[in-house]
């Protein structure tokens, strides 16, 4: 569920009406489309924040702060967290999911092996001799996404599934098909809830969130001091460290990543043209929901780049009006 | 209903009165059994399965098998022993030590080798060596003085009979025979705090049942942090500790020679004293009130009256002289005069002379009573009694405050919802922008719900009521 970038690219390219008022390259369609995919994203949670103070209809698709849930759900990500040196400090998921900067791997070729088995598992990015092929870690695909290509067409999520660094498909791939696959690191973006298990059959307790004022009236209040029942923690310079002490794993927490940057890229093909490559591009990650905003955005920052007033008149008009609609 | 079925009972019959839960074993080693009794399971240090550890003191449950489901035999170390013995001699000082080859005997320090008569501990089996009919051991530690002779009937025992690594969660390292049974079985003080138990709501469920029912947006209160949810439920606890929950809290104590006890560590105020006598009893001991009262200061005076200092300028103090002729006191002097202490409360254990006497005109009441008197010392924290109550039985009732201790953090169901009303007005209360009208109705919602959770816990049953009104009538002669 995903905005696709070609469709965004080729609508703009259109209304902008390249043979009469000019022209935006790739380079700055990813850049402005990256640029207004975050400003919408971040609307999000301001928008939840007032929606969620209005009286809402129940009715089915028209309550707003399910509607808005809906597309943040997309970021949505729970992960278990270690501490570090078995200490009661944790480090954010943006630790594991960049493990030590990991970045971007795009076209990691996976060895297609015909065989006969029903459902087939290949090794992400292990292909002997094959020039380019890069490796990822357990962790790293854990928390990141990967995309599989099947002779340059994306493979959807429900003809396989990713265990470790495998891929496993569910039913046997076309034999002598090309894989590729694609790894996007998932960068942690804004700190959601934390939970604790003690493990075993202990119930999961929510960690309260506090800061350095509160932490130090808590721990010295008898009545409130954290336990391992009802404990808390503070969040400074990306570490987590919880209260009581004692407490040194069993911490999970909840996340919203950052949205990946759209990516339109291209193969020149016969004089010269540009010819849309899927894959090695990436979609807007957005809500559907949002395509007519986004391209709008983008429109509104293409007419700055093109320089027409026209243009960014339309489409701050067409980007107000959205915003009224939408907070009515 | 023996089998929990969706309800808020989690716990079968069988978990609940008799405190054992039982499996089957699958025939496998490392196999893992989750407890799911109400209670969390409590495991001590170091080796906690063997009952030779103090570890094992303060397990509060203890593991068993069984190959019928019948007979059932406790895993412990003990239990597990294989005979061996030991072939040749060996040394003092040593590690090795040498047994007729034995199967059970493998290293990795999860054996130990015991002497079976005396039952001493020669260490764990780290390594094994087999040369033929012969074991070579390597212990973790010396032979002791003496060594082991020839022949020495030895048995190999297994160190660790089973983990509790996570909680609840049981595993038993050794392969038990496929479809033989495993029971958690909970120590009887363990289950004595479990039964009844129904009857409240844990203080950490009513925390999060506010937080689910009467938190969020489109509620009064929107948002609340959940250490302020914390705070007043442990309030709310606390005073309704004080006047309206039951009191329960009771201590059987005898009074020593020195006359004073010392107050219970979570007392905060007492119901009431009363002694024991040879029927069981009670009869009460009345505080002192006028009467007399422990100084809180003793100090040494000068001849101006003064306080005197010490060399670190502290007050010097000497022996209170009022709580001397208090101890040394007869309480018949106060009372008035009675002939004969009467032991018990049985109406026919009393002559006729006897029980005329201290029937003066004009009693004062409040004095004109034999049990004696107490004191509280507040600088010393004791309970005094008068001499006559000397080595007696007596029953200390009083009432804490809820959050002493872990099995105090709960609630009686008839009161639950006047806590959450007093969380509710607490909250509402000391919050910013809510108007005065909404303080001021939930205000009288938490006192009509407490009004009703007091009502229903003063256990008024009507054929109580009826009995003690046919007496009303009864003439009096």
């Amino acid at each position: 569920m995903a905005i696709n970038v070609n469709t965004v690219y080729q609508t703009v390219l259109l209304i902008l009406n390249k043979e009469q008022r000019g022209y935006m390259t790739p380079v700055e369609f990813n850049k402005i489309g990256a640029q207004c995919q975050l400003e919408i994203f971040e609307t999000y949670f301001d928008s939840l924040n007032q929606q969620i103070r209005i009286p809402q209809t129940n009715t089915d698709y028209a309550d707003r702060v399910v509607n808005l849930d809906e597309k943040i759900s997309i970021f949505k990500e729970f992960i278990n967290v270690t501490s570090i040196s078995s200490s009661n400090v944790f480090n954010l998921p943006q630790q594991i999911g960049h493990n030590n900067g990991k970045t971007s791997v795009i076209g990691m070729v996976t060895a297609p092996t015909a065989t006969a088995g029903g459902t087939t598992q290949y090794v992400i990015g292990t292909v002997g001799g094959v020039v380019g092929a890069d490796t990822i870690t357990a962790a790293q695909a854990q928390n990141g996404i990967i995309q599989i290509f099947g002779n340059g067409s994306l493979i959807t999520d429900a003809e396989y599934a990713i265990n470790g660094i495998n891929i496993d498909f569910y039913s046997q791939p076309t034999t002598g098909l090309t894989l590729l696959t694609n790894y996007y690191p998932k960068q942690f973006y804004r700190l959601g809830q934390a939970l604790y298990s003690a493990g075993g059959t202990k119930p999961t307790e929510e960690l309260q969130r506090v800061d350095r004022g509160e932490l130090y009236h808590l721990l010295s209040s008898k009545l409130t001091a954290p336990t391992a029942s009802s404990p808390i923690y503070t969040y400074e310079n990306n570490q987590i460290t919880i209260y009581p002490t004692t407490i040194n794993s069993g911490l999970s927490l909840s996340y919203i990543r950052k949205p990946i940057n759209p990516s339109w890229n291209f193969t020149l093909g016969s004089g010269q043209s540009y010819s849309f490559n899927e894959s090695s591009s990436f979609n807007f990650e957005l809500h559907p929901a949002d395509q007519t905003e986004l391209i709008l955005k983008i429109l509104l920052y293409a007419g700055v780049v093109i320089r027409s007033p026209e243009i960014v008149q339309v489409a701050a008009q067409q980007v107000a009006q959205e915003n009224i609609n939408q907070q009515r | 209903m023996p089998i929990p079925n969706g309800g808020l009972i989690t716990e079968t019959n069988r978990q609940y009165y008799a405190g054992s839960q039982q499996f089957t074993s699958d025939g496998n080693a490392n196999q893992t059994f989750t407890s799911t009794f109400n209670t969390d399971l409590v495991v001590g240090t170091g080796n906690y399965s063997d009952p030779a550890t103090n570890g094992y003191n303060l397990n509060n449950f203890k593991i068993f098998t069984s190959p019928n489901a019948s007979v059932w035999t406790e895993l412990t170390p003990a239990n597990t022993d294989v005979d061996a013995l030991s072939s040749g001699a060996s040394n003092a000082g040593q590690t090795n030590l040498t047994i007729v080859a034995n199967t059970a005997a493998t290293g990795g320090n999860v054996f130990a080798v015991v002497n079976k008569s005396t039952g001493f501990n020669y260490g764990t089996i780290a390594s094994k060596t087999n040369n033929g009919g012969v074991d070579t051991l390597v212990m973790s530690q010396n032979l002791p003085v003496g060594g082991v002779p020839d022949n020495t009937q030895l048995s190999i025992r297994r160190v660790t009979t089973w983990t509790m690594s996570s909680p609840n969660i049981i595993t038993i390292p050794q392969l038990l025979a496929l479809n033989s049974y495993v029971k958690i079985q909970l120590n009887e003080n363990t289950l004595d705090n479990v039964h009844g138990d129904y009857e409240y709501t844990r203080l950490d469920d009513v925390i999060n049942n506010f937080l689910i029912a009467y938190v969020g947006p489109g509620k009064l209160i929107s948002s609340v942090k959940r250490t302020d949810v914390i705070f007043h439920a442990r309030r709310g606890l606390q005073e309704f500790s004080y006047d309206t929950l039951k009191s329960v809290k009771s201590s059987e104590l005898t009074v020593p020679n020195s006359l004073s006890l010392t107050i219970p560590q979570d007392y905060v105020n007492y119901v009431k004293l009363s002694w024991v006598d040879e029927l069981g009893v009670l009869h009460t001991i009345y505080p002192t009130n006028n009467l007399n009262q422990s100084p809180y200061y003793t100090f040494s005076q000068d001849g101006d009256g003064n306080p005197i200092q010490d060399s670190n300028d502290s007050n010097t103090e000497v022996t209170s002289q009022i709580n001397a002729a208090w101890d040394k006191a007869n309480p018949r002097y106060i009372s008035g005069g009675f002939k004969n202490d009467l032991n018990n409360a049985n109406v026919l254990d009393r002559s006729v002379y006897s029980s005329a006497l201290g029937q003066r005109y004009g009693l004062e009441p409040q004095t004109s009573q034999k049990n004696g008197w107490f004191k509280i010392d507040q600088r010393t924290g004791t309970f005094n009694f008068t001499s006559n109550l000397a080595n007696k039985l007596i029953l200390l009732q009083y009432i804490s405050d809820g959050n002493a201790y872990d099995l105090d953090a709960r609630i009686p169901k008839l009161a639950e919802e006047a806590l959450y009303s007093y969380i509710t007005h607490a909250i509402l209360s000391v919050s910013s922008g809510v108007q005065e009208y909404i303080v001021r109705r939930f205000k009288q919602e938490k006192s009509a719900k407490l009004r009703n959770a007091k009502i229903r816990l003063s256990n008024l049953k009507l054929d109580q009521v009826i009995q003690v009104m046919r007496g009303k009538s009864k003439w009096i002669k």
